[in-house]
């Protein structure tokens, strides 16, 4: 299920780029190899040998609109400078510059800070000297977008899981301290009536009961930091269970399912930060879908398990695996 | 409700304390070597996080494209429809997409509807209620199952989803219900 969904994603990324991107080069959106008339003012006078000036960019909101198809309007006037070589002069808009739609697109494809393109010829005439800028053709910018969030996000898991550590090393260590005392032992022994029920699969008395609770109960306290490790833990213990160990057991998968259902009493931080005290309000019904969607969580994942589909995958339910000395079996 | 609240904030506030501080010194009561099994538990920490990077750059990568393929506007464009007959608010369908995806992303989605209707919005009370009662289905399976090394994941996915979806629908009912049309 998990293979269809993971491809479905990458195919359908794919996918919608480059329609998207088709669209655009339908539509000529970026306007490649067109020139946009513009003028410029030099504050500090015109000179043709300067290598590089400081110019102030003036675009036409009309011209614009009408030049790009969009409604979007620029400033009236951005800083910038024109820097001159033998190759022709460059316009440079200032770094990080308040663009309008489609500009900040184009400046986003280049990966630069500073849009840039091709000055065209100048009417040196006046104080405001006529011209037009051609920017770099922008070429397929969907894909461009998914292969950077590809590398990005890459990178954002590894942050993630590096920094996971430390509340990791934490809380094993003391749960190592707890185990070595029994209270582990202990708690099974006191909640595992409760769990029994819905995990059938674990021995009486084991010590995943104890890491069961633990983490739900962090997860009801909304104490995020702690309810992973736990959870991670109990994982841990019930693999320990697990005959064929690259496959999850009915008891990992009821235990995973009661966590995304996220039974908690207290409003996560993340939420608070955003909307603020309204959260007060939304405290009732969090916590009666929360609740709600825990029994459907455990439902479902009871039903399922039952599925012939599941039923076959169970590492329980399968002969034993094959060992390697098994090869004289007939 | 209030102090329903209060005392759940100041509980969860005092349990983590108790813990750090409590079962080093249970052991010690116990007479465990505590120090020792402290180290010896913490070592795994290294371990566990690296064993579930392949898993989570795995998961995060293709929910990352796909975010950024822009595949989210055109669901909701030709979902919208279909939504109506149901009495689902369209509005709601970027959230209930991205939800179970991604945490951080979803509260950018909800940081987008307080900006656009309001945080007294009814809108953004279903959003936030969607927020705090699911969980990012995708992380976690990615976190947990990665940490044991697990790949076949068998219904840990549609079990996970069922629910999800479950709590988004409950989520648009109850606040409508509770807190009045609009």
């Amino acid at each position: 299920m998990l293979n269809y969904i993971w491809a479905g994603l990458i195919v359908a990324a794919l996918a919608f780029a480059i329609v998207s991107d088709l669209r655009d080069g339908a539509s000529d959106r970026f306007r490649n190899h067109a020139a946009l008339p513009i003028a410029l003012e030099y504050p500090e006078g015109y000179r043709e040998e300067a290598r590089r000036v400081p110019v102030h960019i003036r675009i036409d909101a009309e011209t614009y609109q009408s030049f790009y198809g969009v409604d979007a309007a620029p400033d009236s006037v951005y800083a910038g400078h024109v820097l001159r070589t033998q190759a022709g002069a460059r316009l440079f808009f200032a770094e990080r510059a308040a663009l309008p739609d489609p500009l900040l697109r184009i400046r986003d494809f280049s990966g630069g800070d500073a849009l840039e393109g091709t000055l065209g010829p100048e009417n040196a005439a006046d104080a405001l000297v006529a011209t037009s800028v051609r920017f770099d053709p922008v070429r397929f910018p969907h894909l461009q977008d998914i292969t950077r969030a590809a590398f990005d996000f890459a990178d954002t898991a590894v942050e993630i899981a590096i920094g996971l550590v430390g509340v990791l090393a934490l809380f094993l260590g003391l749960l190592k301290i707890a185990e070595a005392g029994g209270l582990i032992r202990q708690m099974a022994r006191l909640v595992e009536p409760l769990l029994r029920p819905l995990f059938p699969g674990v021995p009486k008395g084991h010590p995943a009961f104890a890491m069961i609770v633990l983490n739900l109960s962090a997860n009801v306290l909304g104490l995020g930091n702690a309810a992973t490790p736990l959870g991670i833990k109990a994982m841990e213990e019930l693999q320990t269970l697990n005959p064929v160990k690259d496959t999850a057991t009915n008891p990992m998968v009821m235990l995973l399912a009661m966590n995304t259902a996220s039974v908690q009493l207290v409003p996560p931080a993340l939420l608070v930060a955003v909307i603020g005290l309204q959260v007060n309000e939304l405290i009732f019904p969090i916590i009666a879908v929360t609740g709600a969607s825990l029994a459907v969580a455990t439902g479902t994942a009871w039903l399922l398990e039952r599925a012939p589909l599941w039923k076959r995958s169970d590492p329980n339910a399968r002969p034993a695996e094959p060992t390697a000395s098994g090869e004289d079996a007939p | 409700m209030t102090w329903f609240r209060y005392f759940i904030d100041y509980f969860s506030i005092l349990v983590l304390p108790l813990m750090i501080v409590g079962l080093p010194v249970y052991g010690l009561i116990r007479g465990v070597k505590v120090y020792e099994e402290f180290v010896e538990g913490a070592k795994e920490g290294f371990r566990v996080a690296v064993m579930i990077i392949p898993y989570l750059v795995a998961i995060l990568f293709a929910i990352g494209m796909f975010r950024a393929s822009g595949a989210m506007d055109f669901l909701v464009e030709t979902l919208e429809p279909l939504l109506g007959i149901v009495g689902f608010p369209p509005e709601m369908l970027p959230m209930a997409i991205i939800r179970p995806l991604t945490g951080s992303g979803s509260a950018a989605v909800v940081a987008d509807m307080v900006a656009a209707f309001g945080a007294d919005s009814i809108l953004v009370k279903m959003a936030g209620v969607m927020f705090g009662s699911t969980e990012t289905t995708f992380y976690i399976i990615a976190v947990y199952f990665g940490a044991v090394n697990v790949k076949k994941t068998r219904h840990a996915v549609p079990a996970g989803l069922t629910a999800d979806i479950f709590a988004m629908i409950f989520a648009v009912y109850l606040v409508q219900w509770l807190f009045g049309g609009a």
